[in-house]
């Protein structure tokens, strides 16, 4: 059983299509990257993949059960950490962990958010207000409230961007250690970030998928030494 | 439970802002306070008589919170996480409400302390004019959602502060609907401001005889319309940030 698996999976608002009928399947544990240009639809993508919003058309598969009908079910079983930083800006790391964790209804939960504290080393931080915290520091909290539920598919929707080499350097250890655990769906405009994290990349451009395979695979289709020509070649259909 | 740990989390937002409590609470006793120094020569003025006003306009304090909490709920994208979560609309909608409800019985304990050091007298009817005020509130709350569901948060506290002053000049706190005109009037009994007040006054001063028929209905319409409106914009407001 795949992880996600979808058919003719399209967006459309009103006349623009933004996901024009992708079929993809992704694995349980791997780590896939989505990546396009500014609009090529990877934020729409993902938001039909975590039930956020309704496919226009086609059909989504999370790990066997329908996007549509067992929308409630699937919702316990992914989590996301959205583009922009989402947590109660009032609230201290440790309330905003047991916040989420009561929206989960997680039964044990000192012992998840003592865990979460450790994996994420967040215990210089956990009395400070979200919203005094650096950017680095929120996206690490972003993550870790997206794992409280104990997801099988995480969402990272451009979990670094804006952030400077070193927090993302730390953020990429992190996000290693889930690797083979969780099945993770990012997004990113980092080319490195793709190469360096993840076992298969998609890349979307307007709409579409336009080809999928490891970096490896997609340098050798687009005859480029390194990734980021091989995504612009393939992105852009040869044309820069 | 899911209601119950949103609500948590909203009034912990809430009562952190300190600017919250010195607008919610801190103003209307002061106000409160400083117009009974003056003896005003008019009825309006009267503890009796303006107490329940400054409980009303303490509660669009109430819409202006709920309206900034909602609108900076969706730009921080905490609501792309939570639409993501198990969470259903109406939990979302009674969270909001019931962590405004504990701000809403601190103001009200507050205006009726300082009314009675001032020299109103007590009788259980206070008590009574506080319960019913709470379910007067629902109406500002579900204003504010609606507001903060459409709106930017500056967007909202200007949305809001319409509010405010619709209340000043239209719920009869400071003066009489008849003192401007015919058409003041109108509108006075067309919203539902001066029926509120006029509610928490009859009961306040056990006088439901100036709680008119059109009061009590315009309130019920009122409040009720609010609230299933406040639950559809938020959820397709919600639906529609995300698009």
């Amino acid at each position: 059983m795949y992880a996600i698996e979808t058919k003719n999976l399209t967006k459309k608002f009103k006349e623009k299509t933004a996901v024009n009928g992708i079929d993809l399947t992704i694995n349980e544990g791997e780590l896939f990257a989505l990546l396009g240009t500014n609009g090529a639809g990877k934020t729409t993508t993902i938001k039909m993949l975590s039930t956020l919003i309704l496919p226009t058309d086609g059909e989504v598969k999370i790990l066997g059960m329908d996007v549509v009908k067992d929308s409630q079910k699937i919702k316990e079983i992914l989590n996301v950490s959205p583009q922009k930083t989402a947590i109660a800006p009032n609230l201290s790391v440790k309330e905003n962990l047991e916040f989420m964790a009561g929206v989960y209804q997680i039964p044990n939960k000192e012992a998840k958010i003592d865990e979460l504290v450790k994996l994420f080393k967040l215990d210089e931080v956990l009395k400070q207000k979200a919203k005094t915290l650096s950017g680095g520091w929120q996206r690490k909290v972003s993550i870790a409230i997206a794992l409280i539920n104990e997801p099988k598919i995480l969402f990272l929707d451009e979990p670094t961007l804006g952030l400077d080499v070193i927090a993302r350097k730390e953020l990429w250890k992190v996000i290693e250690k889930l690797k083979g655990n969780i099945t993770i769906i990012l997004t990113t405009h980092y080319m490195e970030e793709a190469e360096s994290l993840s076992d298969r990349v998609g890349i979307m451009a307007k709409g579409d998928l336009v080809d999928v395979g490891t970096t490896e695979e997609l340098k050798t289709k687009a005859s480029t030494d390194n990734f980021e020509d091989a995504f612009v070649k393939i992105a852009t259909g040869g044309e820069l | 439970m899911r209601t119950i740990n949103f609500a948590k989390r909203n009034f912990k937002e809430i009562i952190r802002d300190p600017l919250s409590i010195i607008f919610a609470i801190i103003l209307p006793l002061f106000l409160l306070f400083i117009f009974q120094q003056f003896n005003i020569p008019s009825e309006n003025y009267e503890l009796h008589n303006f107490t329940p006003g400054i409980v009303v306009f303490g509660f669009t304090f109430i819409t202006l919170f709920s309206a900034m909490l909602v609108s900076k709920d969706r730009t921080s994208s905490l609501l792309i996480r939570l639409g993501i979560s198990p969470m259903k609309s109406i939990e979302y909608i009674l969270g909001y409400m019931l962590a405004i409800l504990p701000i809403i019985v601190i103001q009200n304990i507050l205006f009726f302390i300082l009314a009675i050091v001032l020299g109103l007298e007590f009788s259980v009817h206070i008590i009574f004019a506080m319960l019913v005020s709470i379910v007067v509130a629902i109406l500002f709350i579900a204003l504010g959602i609606i507001i903060g569901s459409v709106a930017s948060e500056k967007g909202s506290s200007g949305i809001s502060s319409v509010i405010i002053q619709l209340v000043c000049f239209t719920s009869g706190m400071y003066f009489p609907k008849e003192a401007l005109g015919k058409g003041f009037r109108f509108i006075c009994e067309c919203l539902p401001f001066e029926s509120c007040v006029t509610i928490i006054r009859g009961i306040m001063n056990n006088n439901t005889d100036i709680i008119s028929g059109r009061n009590v209905v315009l309130f019920f319409v009122y409040t009720i319309a609010a609230v299933i409106c406040s639950a559809v914009v938020f959820k397709k407001k919600m639906i529609s940030d995300n698009k």
